[in-house]
């Protein structure tokens, strides 16, 4: 269900690293999945395992309120 | 074990929740929308209520508006209609009802008469009407209102002479204000006229023909006039006897209706729909409302103080008990109808979703109604109805069937009492108490085992309400099955249960509350005595078990409590948050239901069911359980969510080793974790669990997947667990971790 339009950009600016690779994390593109609906979204990515950063703002802000709206469908 | 969340938003599934019948029939039972008793009375359909509440208001003005709307000729009827509404009026049960005629009269006096607007166009149907009679006198008027262009051939000279022959008992004033009524209308008069010369003369000019009842007779002498529709139907003519002047207002009030069919040339008694007045089901609790008598009316004062003692007749007795009914400002009716459609939605929003799943399933409201309204019951048949067509969110009550599950999982515990091979008992405190007072739970248990002869055996588990308020039939079944077997391999023992609400769902099974084995043994010596007044807040649990309610306040005042009876006690009880799992999915209804529970006394609550007192105690209200009191246990502790959890599990493995000599090794981590206090706080309000952060650390352990904010200095690990994904905020320590913020979100996310 996925479609071409990106919802969220969220740009790391050198400030994550990924501690496994110790690697900043950069701006890549990932994939929200719920109940069979998928969004496209950029996030920060680690380039080397693909480690997917989801700040705490964007996942009780946005994320959250997708959550609930598509929980009514 | 991990529950199966629904599959895709995209699948269009669908169950009708009820029959139109059925729907029809539950709909039927809320009277909140019907007529007030004096607006049923009037045939002339004079919207009663409003124009006396108009008056107390002091709009004399819209009340007269009100009132014109039903005749006329206000003045003819306000100083003689029969008012039937009088009688009718529910003060009448406790002293003198409210003087609707003098109100009308006064709304005459005191208001100002709408303005024609005069924009309507004149019908092209000419009507006439021979000879004047109260009747016809009506008729012509209501046809006037209607905009048809009335002539009225009648022997009387002028309009004074008219209403004096017509209404000879009409008093001065009225009679003069009527006079100049009738000269103001839009009514052309033929006075001095011979009516039944006119008729055949002018007859054939007019294509709606009406007559006194007089002239009609003489025109067709023995003629039988259809008096539901005032016509007689051989020469289409409107008339008719009447008797009194409500009978003559009503019978032109037909008659005009029916002139409307005629100029259409239909049927009369076509599509008329509800005429007269009406049997109004409509009920109305007088409680607190003083017999007053009638104040006599002599000015606009005196007008506004007898309108004030009317009291608005309306039913709302579920709604003045119930905080969920006022949170969503619908009454029964509505609320099913909406919640019926919102099941009937294949795709698109359903916005109904959360009002079905915030009702606390109490069932108050069948008590309170007059007629027995079952809000509860809709509310979960629509839950089940929801995950039948996989239409219901696992995200609202996720987290309480989770609970369940560690309750009888993890948390689960079936002993027979050392030394017997089956028990006579078995005593089933249930998960709230286990959770919240589990030091309570070990001492009742001990005092069963003490003081009980045949056995007692202990089940530490949940009943299956939490399934059975999520709608998650199936889950309940698997409970059922799953309790059954556990009972069965006791000897089908009777259960002893701690809570009413597993005291109901195990009413399969022989089952007795503990309250009723303490008032049978007597209470332990250690029962502490509360010589103070106190408030019991009844279960919902124990919703029409009065043997429970009985038993509870006759335990209280053996420990010295004077029980003081609050409005909404016994089986009026509200719910006090938890029901139906509203704390889970609605936490604002939730708080508002324990403040409506909490402002009926300021007493010390005792209760029976631990959620309540939990969840009163959480408010800051002295509150405590039944069997605190009785075994002395301390009563002001709440803990957390991660804490019930721990409660129920570190009971089990006390009593294992106290009782059953069984040591469980307690798991070693490897490491340490410690948390803020923002992190505990966060922690219980994001429904995040101590056991969900020791598993993402777990699995940062095992992997290593973590990054460093260089910002704030925290280090980010998350893990995957069941439906939900769990980031952990923490910065390492020397033996392990502090936990500094817990976030969690249902999505899943990938690279792409």
């Amino acid at each position: 269900m996925a479609t071409e339009k990106t919802y969220y950009t969220i740009d790391p600016e050198g400030k994550l690293t990924c501690m496994k690779c110790k690697v900043p994390l950069r701006k890549g593109n990932a994939k929200f999945m719920y109940l069979d609906n998928g969004f496209p979204v950029e996030l920060p990515v680690c380039p080397k395992c693909g480690f997917v950063y989801v700040p705490e703002e964007l996942a009780l802000g946005k994320v959250l309120s997708v959550e609930k709206a598509l929980e009514d469908k | 074990m991990i529950i199966k969340e629904r599959q895709s938003t995209h699948v269009y599934r669908q169950k009708q929740l009820f029959s139109k019948e059925e729907l029809e029939a539950r709909e039927s039972l809320c009277v909140h929308e019907q007529p007030a008793y004096c607006n049923a009375a009037c045939p002339l359909k004079l919207d009663t209520k409003a124009m006396v509440a108009a008056i107390a208001s002091g709009d004399f003005s819209k009340a007269l508006q009100l009132y014109e709307k039903i005749t006329p000729f206000p003045y003819i009827l306000s100083a003689l209609c029969e008012a039937p509404c009088e009688g009718k009026c529910k003060l009448c049960t406790l002293g003198e009802g409210v003087s609707v005629r003098e109100l009308e009269a006064a709304a005459l006096c005191y208001g100002e008469r709408a303005k024609k607007k005069g924009l309507l166009r004149k019908k092209a149907k000419k009507a006439a009407i021979f000879g004047a009679d109260l009747f016809s006198v009506f008729l012509a008027g209501e046809l006037a209102k209607k905009m048809y262009p009335v002539t009225v051939y009648c022997s009387q000279s002028d309009a004074a002479d008219l209403v004096a022959e017509c209404i000879p008992e009409l008093p001065a004033a009225a009679k003069e204000a009527t006079v100049a009524d009738l000269k103001k209308a839009d009514i052309k008069f033929e006075f001095s006229t011979d009516p039944a010369s006119a008729y055949a003369e002018t007859v054939e000019k007019y294509d709606l023909i009406g007559a006194s009842y007089s002239v009609a007779q003489q025109l067709y002498p023995g003629l039988t006039v259809d008096e539901t529709v005032m016509v007689y139907r051989e020469q289409k003519l409107l008339t008719g006897k009447t008797e009194g002047v409500l009978d003559a207002a009503f019978a032109a009030k037909k008659a005009a209706l029916s002139a409307d069919r005629l100029a259409q040339n239909l049927d009369p008694s076509n599509t008329r729909g509800e005429e007269g007045s009406v049997e109004t089901r409509l009920y109305t609790n007088t409680g607190g409302v003083e017999a007053s008598n009638r104040i006599r009316i002599t000015d606009r004062e005196s007008a506004v103080a007898e309108a004030s003692r009317c009291i608005q007749c309306h039913c709302d007795e579920c709604i003045k008990g119930c905080v969920y009914l006022q949170h969503y400002k619908k009454f029964p009716r509505i609320l099913t109808r909406e919640i019926y459609n919102n099941v009937s939605i294949i795709m698109g929003d359903h916005m109904m979703n959360r009002p079905i799943n915030a009702c606390s399933l109490c069932g108050q409201c069948s008590i309170l109604c007059p007629n027995g309204y079952d809000m509860a019951e809709i509310c979960k048949l629509a839950r089940e109805n929801m995950v039948y067509t996989d239409k219901m969110s696992l995200a609202v009550h996720e987290f309480a069937l989770m609970d369940m599950v560690f309750s009888n999982e993890e948390a689960f515990l079936c002993r027979k009492q050392p030394g017997f091979d089956t028990c006579k008992y078995v005593f089933f405190p249930g998960c709230q108490a286990t959770a919240i007072a589990p030091a309570t739970v070990r001492a009742a248990y001990l005092d069963l085992c003490n003081r009980l002869e045949g056995g007692v055996a202990l089940m530490l588990g949940c009943c299956g309400a939490i399934c059975d308020w999520a709608g998650r039939y199936e889950m309940q079944e698997d409970t059922v099955k799953f309790l059954d077997e556990k009972l069965a391999q006791l000897g089908s023992p009777v259960i002893i249960a701690g809570c009413p609400t597993c005291k109901k769902e195990l009413s399969r099974h022989e089952t007795i509350g503990i309250w009723d084995v303490l008032e049978t043994v007597g209470l332990p010596e250690k029962a502490k005595r509360m010589d103070r007044p106190i408030a019991i807040h009844d279960a919902c649990g124990a919703r029409g078990d009065s043997q429970t309610q009985d038993a509870i306040r006759r335990i209280a005042e053996q420990m010295g409590c004077t029980v003081e009876a609050t409005e909404y006690d016994r089986d009026k009880s509200p719910c006090c948050g938890y029901g139906g799992l509203t704390q889970y999915t609605n936490k604002e209804v939730a708080k508002k239901m324990t403040d409506k529970c909490l402002e009926r006394s300021d007493l010390p609550y005792l209760s029976y069911c631990m959620a309540c007192r939990d969840r009163f105690a959480r408010e800051g209200r002295e509150s405590m359980h039944l069997l605190e009191l009785v075994y002395g246990t301390s009563a002001d502790h709440c803990p957390d969510i991660s804490e019930k959890r721990y409660n129920r599990l570190s009971l089990k493995n006390q009593l294992l080793g106290e009782v059953w000599n069984e040591d469980v090794e307690e798991v070693d981590l490897g490491f340490t974790i410690d948390y803020t206090t923002e992190a505990i706080e966060m922690m219980d309000d994001r429904m995040i669990l101590k056991t969900d952060v020791i598993r993402v650390l777990q699995n940062l352990k095992e992997t290593g997947e973590a990054i460093l904010d260089g910002e704030t200095g925290l280090c980010v690990t998350r893990a995957r667990l069941g439906n939900v994904t769990f980031w952990v905020k923490y910065t390492e320590t020397e033996t392990g971790y502090l936990v500094h913020r817990a976030y969690s979100h249902r999505m899943t996310i990938q690279t792409r």
